[in-house]
């Protein structure tokens, strides 16, 4: 497909916000603000940038770039908003169209761009990165990518990527027989960070079916949050082509799901792959609708309290909310945290670029979980581990966090 | 704007609350009205002390400071046409009493309107009972200025009510005490009730003494169906004068339960003409007398069906459908000029008809609805306003129904203020000596019309 020319992205992401009666309803339910009172952080105040960009009131600098970066596309403000405005996808569209005005995108990004493309790249990235590490390598990185503390969980975040894109998505309607050809896609962040939990995925749908386990490569998602489109789009024909043959594919990863699922809005004017990406797209499950759907049981009931953090991707971005407590409640006693669908600040990379902000998220998330004694919370995003693995640390072991793989 | 006049500000406030970038101050350039005009800089200030010191600078060099909370005014009140300095005072936020001895509370402007509400019934005894629809968003500080009001007022009343004092600071950042804490003060005239819908026109308030209720024991939510409007509209002021005052009536017709039946599929009843809901609460004794007196009065008047809500599932459902009107109307069409003409209860079936009749005349979509039970009524314009045909429609519709309310001794607005949109109709409303007193007082508290100019007399 043909890059997308700038003025079209803007005239796109204004059209999306037109409707934008600046009620104000989206203000006090903004994570973001919650932490920064400032009114350009709202969704309310990105939607005024984007018309003002797109109206030429506001020209294109590396200021408003950090205006536009600083959300957590957690669709938040979309649930909310009376009039469905979709801040987060106006965001997308600015952030690509400010990247290619201001010369591309940061070096950061690229950087963390070309390693996702990469495959070889994945495998040993985390490897990789001790090593860059012990060898003192690691101050050469730009801020962010490998920090002196949790240098895994940081840098790994990045593959998980912020929220999900476009509107919520509608679940498969494959019928599942015996005959149903299912495979599994594996997450970058899954493979890296949690790759104890990803065996269990596997383990897990093996008991269900014939598992095609495929090579795939990254859903593209942080290319495209970051405005990198050209590499997402590539990235999705990959995976396109490599999944032809199944009829279901089963993800355990809330951001890919929500990537893989929305794929095919991003193709709707390639004649080439138009069908191709919309087929592909029909077929994806989030983990949890899978077993539901198969009726899964639990392999195991264990005595002990859960609780569950909706990963925006999963809740907002798929409409995926009962099933997971489903799961959960036929495992053990379940309870149901104060704000569980309320963003863990990790977002993509959102968490490297601005620390403090979102350590402050998600310390009012430790407190809920701490609320409601649970020993352990679940998820199902490696994005939202990470940041729920770093509650738990500040909680000095009251609870632990755990991929919904682990505790099924 | 200079350079060293934004270095001062910074001095005061700190740096990082004042901006002065074009892309913080056009985020700062509206509230939820259609105009914007972008100051040259705003300022957040913490406390009354800077604020002084924002004011008195702003005074010395004649700049123009409007205030803004969180900038939902349906009138356009916040938007600083006169540029200058957007003064927010969203940082003013801390709750700094509830004294449940002594029924009242002390909180600052900036304080969001529910977390208020919320805390005073975290007392378990007491509640706050002014509730606009936008309560999870506003301001104490922009309830109290544009006295907000919502469905409870029929029986609360709306925010004048519960102002027993305020703290202001004055346009040359002296700061006055009006009022006091104690309910029964009364030391000559009441200077509290001309700060209380001045839209900060006249000074900031900084500070507030706070009236808070009793909390009822019990309540009871009651929907009753109409074939005709007009019945509906019969039974709002029959319930009261034969000796009920519920503590919500809110009204909505025809093509407002269509609108909110399409975008909820709730079930409701979108052959009826009107329906109104009801809710009354008090000890579970009265409430139980009070339920049985407003159910026998809506048959009496010609209620279709009448459905008391058992469940609070039930009483979820019912309010669902009142609070959605606002979001539902988002589906219809893209702009919608929300008014809220107000007329005494007994006028309230005339109101009615006289809209129903405007809209017509003009060929425009009218949705009616509102707080029937103390005569503050919404009629809803669906329009776009860029079509400007239509727009010129909309204008002499507006025009007719504040001709029709003070007709029948209304007033333009029962909560929404006056700001920019409805000023050029206040003449109307207070006629040429009112509006010229009205002008000497805001020239003695304001002589050199720098509290947010272009607003309400000075427009
Ligand atoms: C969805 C929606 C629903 C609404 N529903 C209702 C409703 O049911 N009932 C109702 O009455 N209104 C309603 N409104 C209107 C609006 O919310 C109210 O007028 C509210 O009181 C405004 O509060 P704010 O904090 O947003 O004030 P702003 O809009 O920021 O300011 C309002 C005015 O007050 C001034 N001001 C603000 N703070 C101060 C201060 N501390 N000192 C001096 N001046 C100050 C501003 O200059 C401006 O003139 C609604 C609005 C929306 C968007
Ligand atoms: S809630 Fe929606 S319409 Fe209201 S200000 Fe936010 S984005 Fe705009
Ligand atoms: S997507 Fe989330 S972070 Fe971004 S503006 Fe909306 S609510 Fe705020």
């Amino acid at each position: 497909m043909k890059k997308k020319n700038d003025d079209q992205l803007l005239q796109e992401a204004r059209e999306k916000v037109s409707q934008c009666d600046r009620c104000g309803t989206c203000l006090t339910v903004c994570p973001l603000f919650g932490v920064q009172d400032v009114e350009k952080v709202s969704a309310r105040g990105k939607n005024t940038i984007t018309r003002a960009l797109a109206e030429g009131g506001l020209k294109p600098t590396a200021d408003v770039l950090a205006a536009a970066n600083f959300c957590l596309l957690c669709q938040t403000c979309v649930t909310n908003c009376p009039n469905k405005i979709k801040t987060d996808e106006a965001m997308i569209n600015v952030r690509q169209y400010l990247m290619d005005c201001t010369g591309g995108a940061s070096a950061k990004y690229r950087a963390v761009g070309w390693m996702m493309k990469n495959r070889g790249m994945i495998k040993f990235a985390a490897g990789m990165l001790s090593l860059l590490r012990k060898s003192g390598l690691n101050r050469l990185f730009p801020h962010g990518m490998a920090p002196e503390e949790y240098t895994r969980t940081h840098f790994l975040t990045a593959f998980a990527g912020p929220a999900a894109l476009g509107q919520q998505t509608v679940t498969a309607d494959v019928p599942l027989t015996a005959t149903t050809k299912v495979a599994y896609f594996q997450g970058c962040g899954m493979k890296m960070m949690f790759p104890e939990a990803a065996a269990e995925t596997v383990e897990i749908l093996k008991t269900k079916t014939q598992l095609l386990v495929k090579d795939n490569v990254c859903c593209g998602i942080p290319h495209l949050a970051h405005g990198l489109r050209e590499d997402f789009l590539s990235l999705t024909k990959e995976n396109v082509a490599l999944y032809e043959e199944a009829d279901i594919i089963v993800t355990d990863c809330a951001s890919c799901g929500g990537a893989l699922k929305h794929a095919a809005s991003y193709f709707t004017d390639d004649p080439e792959w138009k069908d191709r990406v919309a087929a592909f797209s029909l077929k994806v499950m989030d983990l949890t609708e899978y077993l539901v759907k198969t009726g899964y049981m639990p392999r195991r009931k264990v005595d002990a309290t859960l609780t569950y953090h909706d990963p925006c991707h999963l809740v907002r971005g798929q409409g995926v909310k009962n099933q997971p407590r489903e799961l959960l409640s036929a495992t053990g006693k379940f309870i149901e945290m104060k704000e569980a669908d309320t963003c863990c600040g990790g977002a993509g990379s959102f968490h490297m670029d601005y620390p403090d902000i979102s350590k402050k998220i998600i310390e009012k998330k430790q407190a809920n979980i701490e609320k409601t004694g649970a020993s352990i919370v679940v998820t199902g995003c490696p994005g939202c581990l990470i940041q729920l693995n770093k509650a738990a640390k500040a909680s000095g072991g009251k609870f632990k966090a755990m991929h919904i793989s682990q505790v099924i | 704007m200079t350079k060293e006049i934004v270095a001062r500000l910074k001095k005061i406030v700190g740096k990082e609350y004042v901006m002065d970038k074009l892309e913080d101050r056009i985020c700062y350039s509206f509230d939820a009205t259609f105009r914007d005009s972008c100051p040259d800089v705003v300022v957040k200030p913490a406390n009354t002390e800077e604020i002084v010191k924002v004011l008195q600078l702003a005074h010395q060099h004649g700049i123009p400071v409007t205030a803004m909370g969180a900038a939902t005014g349906n009138s356009g009140g916040a938007v600083p046409l006169g540029k200058g300095i957007c003064l927010g005072l969203t940082r003013l936020n801390r709750i700094l009493k509830i004294d449940v001895e002594n029924r009242m509370a002390i909180v600052e402007p900036g304080v969001i309107t529910d977390d208020f509400a919320n805390a005073v019934l975290r007392t378990g005894l007491l509640f706050y009972p002014p509730d606009p629809a936008s309560s999870k968003i506003s301001t104490i500080g922009g309830n109290i200025v544009e006295c907000a009001g919502g469905p409870r007022g029929v029986k609360y009343g709306i925010t004048r009510d519960y102002v027993l004092g305020l703290e202001v600071v004055l346009s040359d950042g002296r700061v006055v005490e009006v009022g006091n804490q104690v309910d029964g003060d009364m030391c000559g005239p009441d200077w509290t009730m001309l700060f209380v819908g001045s839209e900060g026109t006249l000074g900031i308030v900084t500070k507030m003494f706070l009236r808070l209720a009793e909390r009822p024991e019990a309540k009871q939510t009651i929907l009753a169906v109409y074939d005709r409007l007009d019945d509906a509209a019969n039974t709002v002021s029959t319930i009261i004068k034969s000796g009920t005052i519920p503590t919500t009536l809110e009204i909505m017709d025809n093509q407002t339960i269509r609108v909110v039946e399409d975008y909820l599929k709730a079930g409701l009843p979108v052959e009826a003409d009107a329906v109104l809901l009801i809710e009354v609460d008090g000890s579970k004794v009265e409430v139980e007398r009070q339920k049985e007196h407003v159910i026998n009065v809506c048959r009496k008047c010609g209620a279709s069906d009448v459905q008391v809500a058992v469940t609070n599932e039930d009483i979820d459902r019912l309010w669902l459908a009142r609070r959605s009107i606002s979001p539902a109307c988002g589906k219809v069409s893209p702009t919608k000029f929300a008014e809220d003409t107000t007329v005494p209860r007994s006028k309230v079936p005339e109101m009615l008809r006289k809209a129903r009749e405007i809209a017509d005349k003009h060929g425009i979509k009218m949705l009616l609805f509102g707080h029937a039970g103390d005569g503050n009524l919404h009629p809803n314009i669906m329009t776009d306003r860029h079509n400007h045909a239509e727009m010129e429609k909309v204008e002499l519709a507006v025009k007719d129904l504040f001709r029709a309310a003070l007709e029948l001794g209304g007033t333009l607005s029962g909560e929404h203020g006056i700001g920019y949109m409805k000023a050029p109709f206040l003449k109307w409303e207070l006629g040429e000596v009112g509006f010229e007193a009205g002008q000497k007082v805001k020239a003695a508290l304001d002589p050199a019309h720098l509290l947010n100019p272009g607003k309400m007399f000075t427009a």
